[in-house]
């Protein structure tokens, strides 16, 4: 190897250590800031994932409470319309119990109007499928409200009235 | 218990079963009418104002939320079913006005007495109905 290419060799070396400070010193930044926007957003990841599942378990709680006051609800109106089922195998009710039967039936329409109220406020819920089977439940319970109030206003305001109705009644009970 | 049905009863349990959305009836009807007691049948609304004879009105949860029109002859021992109906679906409605509940009655007391009934029967899980 001649002078010359000792020089140049020398040269060469002097560059890539050059450049290979240069690199140190212009990337290191921004691998340093690029680290560090990883590890800020993988740590506010994982808190978010946490709070996350806490949401969500606090959503599902949520639902599973409404389902049960749904229920709730449901089962309160059944034991209503079979309470009011019995009272139609009382026999020849005096007026004072036709008063009380009376009031029953309003009542039971005053119920009727405020839970269907209550119904028809949860649509938002219904056309997101939410509790499905026990909405269901709860219309059909909220419709067969209505339907015993009515059945109770035919059974000792209305049928007992019918001559008609009476007569067969005795024939039958002749047979 | 003697099981019997009017025309009325007939024809709207075959319109009905003919319906896909109502084909549990049968075996609705069997399970709640058939293979019972006369106390376990004596539950629902009683339209009449009578023990011995009662005229009923059940309801019957299911796919259609059946309402039954019977009535008890208890010293009998005889079930006559009168009408049927569903709550909900294409066949369904609310309830039966006063007038049809009274014209029901009458007719029944009309059939007994004339002996116009179906005898219903099962078969293999079916209804059989046999003219008197």
């Amino acid at each position: 190897m001649n002078l010359f290419d000792l020089i140049k060799k020398a040269y060469f070396y002097f560059n890539i250590s050059n450049l290979q400070k240069m690199d140190s010193a212009t990337y290191k930044p921004q691998i340093l800031e690029t680290f560090e926007n990883v590890r800020n957003f993988s740590f506010e990841e994982k808190k978010e994932a946490v709070m996350d599942e806490t949401k969500m378990n606090k959503f599902l709680d949520r639902i599973i409470d409404f389902k049960k006051s749904l229920k709730i609800k449901t089962d309160k109106i059944e034991e209503i319309i079979e309470s009011s089922e019995k009272i139609t195998w009382f026999n020849h009710l005096e007026n004072d119990s036709l008063l009380i039967v009376n009031d029953l039936v309003s009542s039971i329409r005053n119920l009727h109007s405020s839970l269907h109220r209550q119904y028809i406020s949860l649509q938002y819920i219904r056309e997101k499928g939410i509790a499905k089977v026990e909405m269901k439940n709860f219309i059909s319970a909220i419709d067969d409200l209505k339907e015993i109030a009515n059945d109770l206003d035919s059974r000792f305001f209305f049928l007992p009235n019918n001559d008609e109705f009476d007569k067969i009644t005795k024939e039958l009970s002749q047979i | 218990m003697i099981i019997l049905c009017l025309d009325e009863f007939k024809n709207e349990f075959e319109k009905l079963i003919r319906n896909n959305s109502y084909s549990s009836i049968e075996i609705d009807i069997i399970e709640y009418f058939f293979n019972k007691n006369i106390q376990e049948l004596s539950s629902g609304i009683r339209l009449n104002n009578s023990d011995t004879i009662p005229f009923i009105k059940k309801r019957i949860k299911g796919r259609g939320g059946y309402r039954f029109y019977f009535l008890l002859i208890i010293k009998d021992e005889k079930l006559y079913l009168l009408f049927v109906h569903p709550k909900s679906g294409s066949l369904g409605f609310e309830n039966i006005a006063d007038e049809l509940k009274t014209l029901l009655y009458k007719k029944v007391l009309e059939c007994i007495k004339s002996d116009n009934l179906f005898a219903v029967t099962v078969n293999k899980e079916k209804l059989i109905f046999t003219k008197l």
